[in-house]
């Protein structure tokens, strides 16, 4: 099955920014629903749609995506069934490691979970920072949404940092 | 009690400030070699002492005892939130520490309280930090004070044998 998703991850391209676009607020939308201190800002699915292209552009971003089964009609294209994000960065030089690849967002659509392509993202991402350099890999993840912290905890990632908020109307 | 006064930092307290990160750095590397520095860590913490003491967008406050010994300091910043989740704008605490022999005497509660004020004053609704997974007592410091654990960041090292988390 691992290689089966695999071979269903490619390189994203502009032919896909409508569908990436409309996972990408799908899977914004899923993560405000379990953490509403993340919820979505009106201009979010327009702030969306005017930078995946630039995102698309930068050397340093990797943008994939996942494909599902074609519908069997001549020529269809499959469609897109998932996406992952990353970012390779060079930090001031604090910490030990200054060159970090960070996992930023990975998402598959609810009807095709289950088949590992969560997973072949995530391998092909970092193996995608990996090659630009990267010594460390990092990923953040809400702490409502358990079931994502131990999909990457599986992959190998050991929690480092907790981030913390405090409203200030509240003080 | 009256505690012990707190003010904005000034260029003058760079060197204290110094001491200070550094035995913050070394403390909570001690307990997770991931935070361990790298050999050009002071040269740049103090490049950047010097640039955030005249940017307003950075905030430094000093816990000062009998108007020469710095015993503490805490430091923030106002970033733009990503652009599609909420808040518009954050406030970040970078950086808190307290000399280990004034600890329990509410410096620190001091000089975060006076950080959330001047970070209220700019108009900044949401305050974030990050706090080491196995610093225990500073979770335990931000809890009483009201932060709620938001996000969990993890890491993962490239090299087979790289350092590891605690305990683990
Ligand atoms: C975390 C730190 C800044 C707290 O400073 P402090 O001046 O001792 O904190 P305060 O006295 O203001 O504590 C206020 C309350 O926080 C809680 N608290 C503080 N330190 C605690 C600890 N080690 N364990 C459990 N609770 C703690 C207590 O409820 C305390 O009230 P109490 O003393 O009446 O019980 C200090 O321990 C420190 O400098 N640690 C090393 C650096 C560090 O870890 N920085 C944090 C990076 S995020």
């Amino acid at each position: 099955m691992a290689t089966e998703a695999r071979s269903a991850v490619r390189a994203a391209r502009r032919s896909d920014l409508q569908a990436l676009a409309d996972l990408r607020m799908r899977f914004l939308g899923e993560v405000a629903h379990a953490e509403p201190r993340l919820r979505l800002l009106a201009d979010a699915r327009a702030r969306t749609e005017q930078t995946l292209p630039v995102w698309m552009g930068q050397d340093d971003r990797i943008l994939i995506v996942a494909e599902g089964e074609a519908s069997g009609e001549d020529d269809a294209a499959a469609p897109i069934v998932g996406y992952a994000m990353g970012l390779f960065s060079t930090v001031p030089p604090v910490l030990r490691h200054t060159h970090v690849g960070e996992i930023l967002e990975i998402y598959v659509l609810p009807d095709v979970r289950g088949k590992g392509l969560a997973g072949a993202l995530l391998d092909v991402l970092t193996e995608a920072l990996t090659g630009r350099g990267a010594e460390v890999l990092r990923a953040a993840a809400p702490i409502a949404g358990n079931a994502d912290v131990a999909r990457i905890e599986r992959a190998g990632y050991q929690p480092l940092q907790y981030v913390l908020e405090r409203r200030l109307d509240t003080v | 009690m009256e505690g012990v006064p707190i003010r904005n930092a000034r260029r003058g307290d760079i060197p204290s400030l110094l001491l200070l990160w550094n035995a913050m750095m070394k403390e909570i590397s001690a307990t997770d070699s991931r935070f361990a520095l790298h050999a050009r860590a002071q040269e740049h913490q103090t490049a950047q002492f010097q640039r955030w003491l005249q940017d307003e967008k950075h905030l430094i406050v000093v816990a000062e005892e009998g108007g020469r010994l710095i015993t503490g300091f805490a430091i923030a910043s106002v970033t733009a939130g990503n652009g599609w989740q909420i808040p518009v704008r954050v406030g970040r605490i970078s950086d808190i520490y307290v000399a280990a022999p004034r600890r329990r005497q509410g410096v620190a509660r001091r000089l975060t309280g006076r950080l959330l004020d001047l970070l209220y004053e700019t108009g900044v609704g949401t305050v974030r930090l990050s706090v080491a997974v196995g610093n225990d007592g500073a979770h335990a410091f931000w809890r009483s004070m009201g932060w709620d654990d938001l996000e969990v960041v993890l890491q993962k090292g490239v090299e087979p044998g790289q350092e590891t988390a605690p305990g683990a």
